[in-house]
């Protein structure tokens, strides 16, 4: 038994009140039982600890130890240039924990949207006196006085209703104004009619109703809960990120470790080993790799801006081109959310004869607007209004008095002056009005609506909803003079049925493109509308989103599904909601997150707060959307349109094309940083790149080419692909063996030969020791920078694409490729050739002639990236 | 098991909450029920008659239901009365209601008398958090399990029995760790691969449950216990939480929040946790 099954009494005596209310002694014991009613954030990381956090991880870890390191040579061996290093080290730490924490970071501002909803004064009866109060102080058992126009500080069971009606939108997204009344109902509180639940508006009437939830209790509580605990996890993409640079960082551990050992068995000192292995670490982390994927993701949601997705957090960037069904609203997102009337039919011969007797209905039963030409209104009375306008051209006629609709009775109905006399104009749910009729229009005159007419009536009305229209029945009566119609029952008895019109919310024109752009990327469409089924299905049919016979689940039944049904349900290749309420969309999500697909979902209502929050991606609608399903959400519909999602995907799978593109470009650098340490260590030679060089490429020069990889265009097939698989790694066998293997063995072979070049024009004979300010030294290790930028010049275009000729995608296609190379050519210019860069870097100018020997390795590396996307795409063809 | 029940009752209307439990639960196994209220040294007469009021109130309701209801009212230190009741009286179960302020100062010894007698007594001790008073009969009761979980034939028999008393639907609930490993991170498991991951206590409790003849669906979720639970409890709109007494020590405590400390203070809907006796 729940509050809304007891009678008035029994609703006093389960919570401890009377009519009189509480004492004040006893609301002071139950506030501070109950605590303040008042929406509370569910407790989280404080924000520095988060920050802090990302100085703790595993690679961070790695870099600290290596700092440490770093510092600890210095002490023992100064001038080793160790003290540069521990410092350049923790300046990447720093770096890479607020670029992590930029992308990671998001204001929790649902919440505060959410308060918005609630009052701050309310009128509580305590000891049988009426006061006003602050909401916070309210407590189960008082006795709160609502009246029109005051938001409902709590759940309240109501015991006095004089025409109470309450905008439920927050809770139910039904925007029609719900009757209250105070009879005991079974089932669902969510569905009681004698409940007023916090956070919603009383918009007529006045009632009295007793507390019996506060605060984060109530339903309104309870989506501010869910709202605030429920988290998607990480995204896909932190998750790669975190397992790529445990993979690298482990592997620059081992390596380091590796080569220390082997130092020692070979016989070099201590410190030279010690030197060298924290160099070789540091040469194998990509240290650029964060900041960089972080600025893509930015550039990436400054292109989706650009197309009306507004993302809030930048990992959904690329989580959008990784979901695997997405879970749309129908009206408004897959439609146009503008009513217009398709057909109009009566029991009429003459079409032209009911047709007007049934517009007429539709002109004067209707609340619509006009405002300087505009018409203001719900959607479907303005369709029937203007469409009405239209087809009578004149129709004059005085309201005299209105009975609104209600749920309950499921029509609306005027008392309008027409012509002579005084009619009653009644539109609404066919089988509600149906209801009320005795007579009928056949060919001009009123005849009884007798069971075959009804069984015609009733014909005419399944023909239009086979056809997915929306349809309302309209009926009329004359008043004779002196009657009382005074209630709704006393004017809707006795009428005249006129006859159906069928209306539909048209499609978005570019919502079945958008439909089959879906289909060829693998991306499910999952339907959930308050709509009825056989609406739902036309319009799922007319726009391409189910072909066959589709599973419809209404919301009734969903709600009596268990988990198992609801999986076999979601297993299914074509599925439609129906007739659901967004409270239910929580359920589909967690339903399909549990069976490991990546789900974005759409919602626009304050309910769809929670599922949104628990989708990889949220997505609200910008124009029709709450300020609360806003804040909750992970992207923004500029234009509420279901066109613009898809957009999105595509920028998604770009961006995450992309960032393993730029990946790829600045893994194979680390192979022409590496093997210099490797020689200088096997081969007893002087060491070709100091770490500040290798610092100088990895944090400077590959930073803008990388940045420009990361806006590539999305390549012809990448629509064409299935949702990418959660197995699949960012850095996989792929792009190790492109970047270390054949790419990386390239530019060390430039690198090398640039620092040989060098020294064997200055002079140099082998297992002569060169000091470290030795200008042929410096000249040589500037050489073996220099190698490197050339080569990563080439390896720009090279990267441009996976399979793809360069000459196929186009030279001069991302302008942005050409500044990246014009900055890092400036920057090497800098390092080469300024003083501040040899004091910074230990470098010395470069003649023209080596710049010229260096340039054929770079031609090299084009061809051969050329050749091997040849071969890829001859033996694994698209 | 159950014979005897006795509830504590006082002025906060939580105590009359924590004693509709108790009396559907003594119905549902045919127990004795003492509605017991000590006056504290201190306490002012006014507040002692609402506490005598409530019990009296519980135990009219309770003999309407056919069941035997006895009221005792006492004075001196709660805990040292009840417990010289619980011995003198054979109790095997005693409902109590915790406060808001147990959970807002958990660390702090002692706290209320609720939280004093769940450590205090032999018997077994039911601790109830009110936290909505619209949920009066539950339907849907949410069990939350650990990996190990001791006395499982009377925490089954409890669950069966307030189960039945209130012809409710039993969701056994385990939050376990997730599936990682290093280089690979969480592994995704769904639903049916969880379901073959169920602990060995959690299959026992079932088979005791079964033997009662209770309807029941069993989910497992990683992830944390204490936040999941209130999750699921709000997301599926549960009427009520059964788990157990944290087992943890103080020094754990501190290091890292117990679930059941979390859930008492985030729950969605009232709460019992149940110690089973010695």
């Amino acid at each position: 038994m729940k509050i809304n099954e007891l009678t008035r009494e029994d609703v006093f005596r389960s919570l401890v009140t009377s009519s009189q209310g509480l004492s004040a002694e006893e609301a002071g014991r139950r506030l501070a039982e109950f605590g303040p009613n008042a929406i509370k954030a569910a407790r989280k990381r404080p924000l520095p600890l988060r920050f802090l956090g990302q100085f703790t991880h595993f690679l961070a870890v790695i870099l600290w130890i290596a700092a440490a390191l770093s510092f600890l040579s210095e002490y023992f061996q100064p001038g080793e240039g160790m003290l540069t290093l521990g410092l350049a080290i923790v300046g990447v730490i720093v770096i890479n924990a607020v670029f992590t924490f930029i992308q990671e970071y998001r204001a929790e501002k649902a919440l505060e949207a959410l308060k918005k909803l609630l009052p701050f004064k309310v009128t509580v009866r305590r000891g049988g006196r009426e006061r006003e109060m602050p909401a916070e102080d309210v407590v189960p058992g008082d006795i709160i006085l609502i009246a029109e126009g005051d938001k409902v500080p709590a759940d309240l069971r109501l015991v006095e209703a004089n025409g109470l009606r309450a905008n439920n939108a927050s809770l139910t997204g039904e925007s029609e104004p719900a009757p209250r009344d105070t009879k005991p109902v079974p089932g669902d509180p969510i569905n009681s009619s004698n409940i007023a639940f916090a956070g919603t508006t009383v918009v007529s009437g006045n009632g009295t109703g007793v507390v019996y939830a506060t605060g984060m209790r109530t339903e309104f509580g309870r989506i501010a809960q869910l709202t605030g605990a429920v988290t998607p996890g990480l995204s896909p993409l932190q998750k790669e990120i975190i397992k790529a640079t445990r993979l690298v960082a482990a592997i620059a551990g081992v390596v380091g470790i590796f080569f220390f050992a082997l130092g020692f068995v070979i016989g070099r000192s201590f410190w030279d080993n010690f030197i060298f292995a924290v160099g070789i670490t540091v040469a194998l982390i990509p240290e650029g790799m964060l900041p960089t994927v972080t600025l893509a993701l930015a550039m990436g949601s400054q292109r989706m801006a650009k197309r009306n997705a507004l993302i809030k957090t930048l990992t959904s960037v690329e989580t959008l081109g990784s979901v695997s069904v997405i879970c749309t609203d129908k009206t408004g997102t897959l439609t146009q959310n503008r009513m217009e009337v398709k057909e109009a039919v009566s029991l009429c011969a003459r079409s032209d004869e009911g047709r007007d007797r049934i517009f007429t209905v539709a002109l004067h039963c209707n609340n619509t607007k006009e405002n300087g030409g505009a018409l203001k209104g719900e959607p479907t009375e303005v369709a029937l209004y203007s469409k009405a306008r239209d087809v009578l051209k004149r129709s004059p006629g005085g309201r005299l008095r209105e009975f609104p609709f209600d749920s309950e009775r499921k029509r609306m109905s005027t008392l309008t002056r027409l012509g002579g006399g005084t009619f009653v104009l009644t539109k609404g749910a066919p089988e509600s009005v149906l209801s009320v009729c005795t007579n009928c229009y056949r060919d001009g005159t009123k005849v009884a609506f007798d069971d075959g007419l009804i069984g015609e009536a009733s014909d005419l009305f399944r023909r239009l909803m086979d056809k997915g229209l929306r349809v309302l029945a309209f009926a009329e009566r004359e008043v004779p003079a002196g009657e009382d119609v005074s209630t709704a029952g006393d004017a809707e008895r006795e009428l005249t049925f006129a006859g159906f019109i069928g209306l539909e919310d048209p499609p978005r024109p570019e919502v079945p493109e958008a439909l089959r752009k879906c289909r060829e990327a693998g991306i499910r469409i999952i339907m959930i509308t308050g709509d009825a089924s056989r609406t739902a299905v036309s319009v799922a049919r007319e726009i391409g989103l189910v072909a066959a016979e589709p599973v419809v689940v209404e919301g009734a039944d969903f709600a009596k599904l268990s988990d198992a049904g609801l999986r076999s349900v979601l297993a299914r290749p074509e599925v439609l909601f129906t007739r659901m309420t967004p409270k239910y969309k929580l359920r589909v999500v967690s339903a399909l997150k549990d069976q490991g697909e990546r789900v974005a979902v759409t919602g626009d209502g304050v309910n769809d707060a929670p599922a949104l929050k628990r989708a990889d991606i949220g997505i609200a609608m910008g124009i029709t959307g709450t300020d609360v399903a806003k804040e909750s959400a992970d992207m923004i519909l500029l234009d509420d349109n279901f066109a613009t999602i898809i957009n999105a995907v595509e920028e998604g799978r770009t961006v995450y094309e992309n960032i393993r593109k730029f990946i790829t470009y600045i893994f194979a650098s680390n192979i022409p940083e590496a093997v210099p340490y490797l020689a200088y260590i096997l081969f007893r030679i002087p060491l070709p790149l100091t770490i500040m060089q290798i610092l100088a490429v990895d944090l400077g020069t590959d930073m803008l080419p990388a940045l420009a990889l990361g806006s590539e265009r999305p390549t012809p097939g990448v629509m064409k692909l299935p949702p990418r698989d959660p197995a699949e790694r960012l850095i996989g066998l792929p792009v190790i063996s492109r970047a270390y293997v054949f790419l990386g063995c390239i530019e060390a072979a430039a690198c090398m030969f640039g620092f040989f070049w060098v020294l064997a024009k200055g002079g140099w004979t082998w297992g002569q020791a060169l000091a470290l300010t030795d200008p042929l030294y410096l000249q040589a290790t500037t050489a073996c920078l220099t190698a490197i930028i050339v080569c990563q010049v080439a390896n720009v275009f090279a990267c441009r694409s996976l399979r793809e000729s360069i000459f196929t995608i186009g030279w001069t296609t991302n302008k942005l490729i050409f500044l990246g190379v014009a900055v890092e050519l400036l920057l090497q210019f800098f390092i080469v050739y300024h003083p501040w860069g040899h004091a910074l870097f230990g470098t010395a100018p470069l003649p023209l002639t080596l710049w010229l020997a260096l340039i054929p390795f770079a031609v090299f590396l084009l061809l051969a990236e050329e050749a091997r996307k040849f071969f890829v795409r001859r033996t694994s063809p698209a | 098991m159950y014979r005897k029940i006795l509830s504590a009752v006082n002025e906060h209307v939580n105590s009359e909450v924590a004693g509709r439990y108790a009396k559907h639960l003594a119905r549902a196994a045919g127990a004795k029920l003492i509605l017991c209220s000590v006056r504290e040294p201190g306490q002012t007469e006014s507040s002692f008659e609402i506490a005598r009021e409530t019990a009296r109130r519980l135990q009219h309701t309770a003999r309407e239901l056919g069941i035997e209801a006895d009221c005792r009212f006492e004075t001196g230190d709660p805990i040292e009365r009840i417990r010289a009741i619980v011995l003198a009286e054979g109790i095997d179960l005693v409902f109590t209601a915790t406060r808001r302020e147990d959970v807002k100062h958990r660390l702090i010894k002692g706290g209320t008398t609720a939280r004093r007698l769940l450590p205090g007594l032999s018997c077994s001790v039911a601790l109830v958090r009110v936290v909505h008073m619209g949920r009066i009969h539950p339907r849907e009761i949410l069990v939350a399990v650990k990996d190990r979980i001791d006395s499982i034939p009377e925490r089954a028999e409890f669950t069966a029995l307030l189960a039945k008393a209130f012809e409710a639907k039993v969701h056994l609930f385990h939050v376990t760790k997730p599936v990682t490993r290093f280089f690979h991170g969480e592994t995704h498991l769904t639903p049916v691969e969880w379901e073959e991951k169920v602990p060995p206590d959690m299959s026992r409790f079932i088979s005791h449950l079964d033997s009662f003849g209770v309807e029941h669906e069993k989910r497992l979720l990683p992830g944390k216990a204490g936040r999941n639970i209130a999750v699921e409890a709000a997301s599926r709109r549960r009427d009520l939480i059964i788990m157990g007494a944290s087992g943890r020590g103080v020094i754990d405590q501190l290091l890292r929040r117990a679930p059941v400390e979390e859930v008492l203070r985030d729950t969605p809907c009232n709460l019992i946790i149940l110690k089973p006796g010695k």
